[in-house]
């Protein structure tokens, strides 16, 4: 108890020190909190791909060169009894506008056929699934789009496509997916993509009105299966005049993610960063403490206090500090993008920044590794400390 | 008479391990704000040679990009109407470049193959490098009649395969092999990330009869925004952007990250102001009795407060300094070259960082204003000192 009292004295005698070493541990964790929070949305988006045992099928000249919907069946031929194979889904990108709106949509054409066997992660319910089939202009909006745009389950929509014919779809929502890890792409049925098509006189080539997609979904029963038939799909089509590479989902969404900014690798950096200043923040001020305090730690000493205590009472001091500034810099993001206006501020890529509380809980715990880390030294060199020595020295 | 330099010099080195661990703050701050800044320079310098405001580039509409833009041939002839276009000298004819656009998946350099970009791949005529001005060969033209392409600096420096004299397989079927007859250099703007060939040999290989996009130049004194008009117009009917607008759409994406990144970077900045107030507060009250000294010896309180100031702006200095050399040996070590995704383009835009003499100042200056913001108040605290009191106290 008495120590406790000895660490809060300590603690507040000199408000103005403790009050700037908070600010400046709690500014770097609420930096990593953000950062740990975009690379955590784009990780659960990442894992969920590789739980879902997707290939995905392009052409291998590049991904907008399209490959023929027929493609679809011949894939199914190389599993006739569909236990290794459990479904295949080609789509056709056509990106996509809202009218009078800057920012292009992520929207795919799909073969509404095997779109809810092959996505279950969407999460539909039966009678979504049901309205798909049924309409012709159903559209599944990302959670996250549907948001930003205040769609909801029911509306009418209209998307002008950045590709053929160029001309406004309209459509009617039938899901916005709320439990879906893609928050952000819309599908819809390729057949009305390609009814629209074929009433658009003049198809250029390269864009004939039907048959060809942009890349296909394989959803594949086992691990093992995935990589079988990631070289066997490739295998099929060597030589053919299209060409296919094959990846596992992860590494397609991965490419697309680190083709625009590398942000994982960025924020990690940041973050690692940042962690440094705040270490070396606290040690400095922990440094000045003990400095600052020789000859209270001698006399400590000299009353009897061994030198494992000494080291736990700095220790425990410098502990306290980190964690109070780690608190406050996990409460500010957690708080800001949970309660306020701002957890509507799209951010590129995840659109919608998610602070989870394991994430701010996880800072609280380096927040505490950075106090113990800042003390060591200091800690360490007032354990060591010579009584009799210090006490001469000082005035 | 103020007091001299050597004596703020010397008292940093009196607390090592506080001067030590402040600069190493500082140092950590102002390496992530160089290469930042280095980003966004290198990324806007890139950008900027790409904004000529004479040249106007046409989609068709609803394309957001040249890589998902198809024009018909018919369409492209109405731009023929326009009398604004300038003119080649020698041969009268209109400075209207028609191109076509896909693109081609080849390795990085960067990281050994394991990555691959997608590289855009244009096809042109001979008006493009009367419109695309800034665009040189280095060696000889492609030859119109074989199979022949020019590969841009930038894309060369990034992708593999792409030396003088090698073959690289295009079209549909990527069956059609083009042999690389040289290079060609943009002033470092985006086409130079890209591989140009001769538009009808292009078309052929990629079974396309259709125009991805056209660019043209305007004559002398004509209004950019009159012609754009004309062009979305009822007689013609395409999309038109000037050059900048086009790439500051296509830049967006990116921009978002550094806006990002510049907060997050404003946070640390403000969390490295705690860190210098923290350590120049335990400066002035561990020198309170010196402070009193040189007041009876005469310095006035605003020596005494620029005294203070200037040895926070000593520290940031040596922070910043050392946060430049780590940024110059990151960027040496680890690599400078970066390409970044258009926001709809699907190709990549490939450019280096270059820390430039600019870019160093600014950090140095940001870490300047930082070191005095942190030491104002506490250096006015030392200058407030009262004489007799702390004398008598200390």
């Amino acid at each position: 108890m008495l120590h406790l009292v000895y660490l809060y004295r300590n603690l507040t005698r000199n408000m103005l020190r403790t009050g700037l070493t908070c600010a400046a541990v709690a500014l770097p964790i609420t930096i990593y909190v953000l950062s740990a929070a975009v690379i955590d949305g784009l990780d659960r988006f990442l894992d969920n791909s590789a739980k879902q045992m997707r290939l995905v099928v392009v052409n291998r000249a590049s991904i907008i060169n399209p490959l023929p919907s027929g493609y679809r069946v011949k894939i199914e031929s190389l599993d006739p009894t569909h236990s290794r194979i459990t479904s295949i889904c080609g789509m056709r990108w056509i990106g996509g506008k809202v009218e009078n709106v800057a920012q292009p949509l992520s929207t795919l054409a799909t073969q509404h056929d095997a779109y809810a066997a092959t996505f279950p992660d969407e999460k539909l319910t039966d009678e979504e699934i049901e309205a798909w089939n049924r309409d012709r202009r159903a559209i599944i909006v990302g959670s996250a789009t549907a948001r930003q745009f205040g769609w909801k389950k029911g509306d009418r929509i209209s998307i002008n496509p950045s590709v053929p014919p160029y001309t406004p779809m309209e459509f009617n929502i039938v899901s916005t997916a709320p439990d879906a890890e893609d928050k952000i792409t819309n599908f819809f049925r390729l057949d009305y993509l390609e009814e629209e098509l074929k009433k658009v006189m003049a198809v250029p080539d390269g864009w004939t009105p039907d048959g060809w997609v942009s890349f296909i979904f394989v959803k594949c029963a086992t691990k093992q299966d995935l990589d079988y038939y990631r070289k066997a799909i490739d295998e099929m089509f060597a030589r053919s005049p299209y060409e296919t590479k094959t990846h596992d989902e992860k590494a397609f969404m991965n490419e697309f993610i680190t083709q625009a900014f590398n942000l994982p690798r960025n924020l990690t950096i940041l973050a690692a960063v940042t962690i440094f200043v705040a270490v070396m923040a606290a040690a400095n001020t922990m440094s000045m403490n003990i400095r600052d305090r020789m000859n209270e730690v001698a006399t400590l000493k000299s009353l009897g206090f061994g030198q494992w205590l000494v080291f736990g009472l700095i220790q425990v001091e410098s502990l306290a500090l980190c964690a109070l500034g780690g608190a406050i810099g996990a409460a500010i993001p957690f708080v800001a993008f949970t309660y306020t206006p701002l957890r509507n501020y799209p951010v590129p890529l995840i659109v919608f920044l998610d602070v989870r509380p394991i994430v701010c809980f996880q800072s609280l715990l380096i927040a505490a590794t950075i106090g113990l880390l800042a003390a060591a030294w200091p800690a360490w060199s007032a354990a060591r400390l010579h009584v009799v020595e210090s006490l001469r020295n000082l005035e | 008479m103020a007091l001299p330099l050597v004596y703020h010099w010397r008292n940093l080195f009196v607390r090592k391990t506080t001067t030590l661990l402040t600069v190493l703050v500082l140092a950590a701050v102002v390496g992530v704000f160089t290469w930042m800044l280095g980003f966004s320079d290198s990324l806007t310098r890139s950008l900027s040679t790409a904004s000529d405001p004479m040249k106007i580039i046409m989609l068709k509409r609803g394309a957001t990009s040249e890589s998902n833009s198809a024009i018909p041939v018919d369409e492209y002839a109405k731009l023929n109407q326009l009398t604004e276009i300038a003119r080649d000298p020698k041969s009268g004819q209109p400075l209207l470049s028609p191109e076509m656009m896909v693109q081609v998946s080849l390795p990085r350099v960067r990281d050994g193959g394991k990555t691959w970009g997608n590289v855009a791949l244009r096809g042109v005529t001979e008006a493009a490098f009367a419109v695309h001005r800034n665009v040189k060969p280095t060696g000889r033209m492609f030859s119109l009649g074989s199979r022949e392409v020019l590969v841009g600096l930038a894309a060369a420096k990034q992708f593999a395969g792409l030396k003088e004299g090698q073959t690289i397989e295009l079209g549909y079927s990527a069956d059609r092999a083009y042999t690389i007859v040289g290079y060609f250099s943009a002033d470092g703007g985006p086409m130079e990330s890209e591989i140009w060939g001769y538009l009808p040999s292009l078309l052929n290989a990629y079974n396309r009869s259709m125009y991805s996009s056209a660019s043209l130049r305007l004559m002398d004194g004509a209004d950019p925004e009159k012609v754009i008009e004309k062009i979305k117009g009822p007689a013609i009917q395409l999309e038109a952007q000037t050059e900048s607008q086009y790439w500051q759409q296509q830049s967006r994406n990116v921009t978002n990250y550094l806006l990002i990144t510049r907060l997050l970077v404003g946070v640390m900045s403000l969390a490295a102001v705690f860190s210098i107030a923290n350590t120049m507060f335990a400066m002035v009250a561990g020198r309170t009795r010196e402070i009193a000294m040189l007041r009876t010896m005469g310095y006035s309180g605003r020596h005494i407060l620029t005294g203070f100031v200037l040895e926070a702006v000593l520290l940031s200095l040596m922070g910043g300094s050392i946060g430049c050399l780590a940024c110059l040996g990151w960027l040496w070590f680890v690599g400078n070259t970066k390409d970044m995704f258009g926001a709809s383009t699907f190709t990549t835009l490939a450019f280096e960082i270059h820390l430039t003499p600019d870019t160093i100042l600014w950090a140095l200056a940001s870490v300047t204003a930082v070191g005095v913001v942190g030491a104002l108040i506490p250096a006015i605290r030392a200058a407030d000192t009262e004489v007799i009191r702390a004398i008598r106290e200390a």
